[in-house]
């Protein structure tokens, strides 16, 4: 079967992708690409970085602009999709969606109007596990924003002491960071046929969390 | 302890031949008959990658609450010596376990308890010669309990579903609750036998822990 795989660029959506690559053939990547100031602000820089890790993978990307409301976010995700299926053939979606009730069922609806298979690898498993796994494949994946989360933790990698330090404080702060707690960025993971590596960046301060900006990177 | 590998004293014994298409297969070099806790946790999935999503979360509950287990697939040949068995659901588009229904003949013979979700509750119903009507339903809904039972206590609950077809009447099956028209819970009469139509491990995980609690 030939699959999509919904792609953030992040330490989830990567280890489903990693998942869906053990059965299926990954056809192409999907990305909604959010076109809001504050979107711009605090994510637009690192979500182009989809299409160097697109690059890195040699797996196309269809990269979709959507507002920051959920009408114009699913309907972002069905028309990616629809060109997916279109123009690669897929007949599944595959999603790094953990816990999110909410989400997960706009997603099987949408699946589901397509008629297309619907795969959460990543569903219900246990936060810690997912960082533990992650590390133990040899991903190299950083923090690009903490919010809730010590700022010590921007840019740093996820190796095992951090998902030790991490679970020590799991009682306040989810381990996943889906609650919004941190976003991540993988640098290189066991698909990518080259690594990133980031030549420019810069830090934005706000008041209950930091950005890292990635300005420049390129692949090695 | 190995990560797809059952807890407790069940050991693997190397000389025993594995069943073809069991990946997950745990076998026990002791006498089969002193397996009183063994579960046996079936999966309904045609993909593996299905199985991450709807049989780890089972397997998840089974290891906290302390239990051994094995996991079969719907296709392969099913012994019956275990003392419950939790057959899982799958993907909304994956109805390829209803053309394998007669490998499940066994549960009428069976004498555990089990516990059917989503394509589990379908199978079972088959099974007990009922007929499934075409009901998609996707997403969380209320459910009322409507008669006591050993899962889960009387009243409006909500839960997780994610179906295309479901139960409107129940032919020997005692209905103990519903989601507007649709039986979305019933026990088998005179067994030991629950389905739920819904996904007891997103939301109510109880159901599945009371269950590996009925003795």
């Amino acid at each position: 079967m030939r699959v999509c795989v919904l792609y953030s660029g992040g330490k989830d959506s990567n280890l489903a992708l990693l998942k869906a690559n053990e059965e299926f053939e990954v056809s192409c990547l999907l990305s909604l690409k959010p076109k809001s100031e504050e979107s711009v602000l605090f994510h637009y820089p690192n979500v182009d970085l989809v299409y160097l890790q697109s690059r890195a993978l040699e797996i196309p990307l269809i990269a979709e602009r959507c507002g920051d409301d959920e009408f114009s976010g699913l309907k972002a995700l069905k028309s990616g999709l629809i060109r997916a299926k279109s123009e690669y053939g897929v007949e599944g979606v595959v999603s790094g969606a953990i816990k999110s009730v909410y989400q997960a069922t706009r997603f099987q609806r949408v699946c589901d109007e397509l008629n297309l298979w619907c795969f959460n690898p990543l569903w219900l498993r246990d936060e810690v596990s997912i960082l533990k796994e992650i590390v133990e494949r040899d991903f190299e994946v950083i923090f690009t924003r903490v919010a809730g989360l010590d700022r010590r933790f921007l840019g740093r990698r996820i190796d095992l002491k951090v998902v030790e330090e991490l679970e020590r404080i799991k009682s306040y702060v989810n381990p996943a960071g889906e609650g919004g707690e941190f976003e991540t960025l993988v640098l290189d993971m066991p698909l990518f046929k080259k690594k990133i590596r980031i030549l420019e960046s810069r830090v934005v301060e706000g008041k209950f969390d930091a950005t890292l900006i990635v300005e420049r990177a390129e692949l090695v | 302890m190995h990560p797809e590998r059952g807890r407790g004293d069940v050991i693997p014994n190397p000389m025993k031949p594995k069943n073809e298409g069991c990946y997950h297969l745990i076998t026990s070099d002791k006498d089969d008959s002193i397996q009183t806790h063994l579960i046996l946790i079936v999966s309904t999935c045609k993909y593996k990658l299905s199985e991450e999503e709807f049989v780890k979360p089972i397997v998840e509950i089974v290891r906290e609450c302390g239990f051994s287990y094995e996991i079969k697939r719907y296709r392969e040949r099913i012994d019956t010596d275990y003392s419950k068995v939790i057959v899982c659901g799958t993907a909304l588009m994956d109805l390829d376990y209803l053309r394998y229904v007669d490998k499940f003949e066994w549960l009428k013979d069976y004498d555990g308890e089990v516990l059917g979700i989503c394509a589990g509750y379908q199978i079972i119903a088959k099974v007990f010669d009922n007929d499934l009507v075409e009901c998609k339903k996707i997403g969380v809904y209320e459910f009322e309990v409507v008669k006591d039972n050993p899962l889960i206590g009387k009243g409006t609950w909500k839960a997780y579903f994610l179906h295309r077809y479901a139960l409107k009447d129940v032919k020997n099956l005692e209905c103990l609750a519903m989601q507007k028209d649709e039986v979305c819970m019933f026990k088998v009469v005179g067994r030991e036998f629950y389905g739920v139509s819904f996904h007891p491990e997103v939301l109510n995980r109880e159901i599945v822990v009371n269950f590996l609690h009925i003795s």
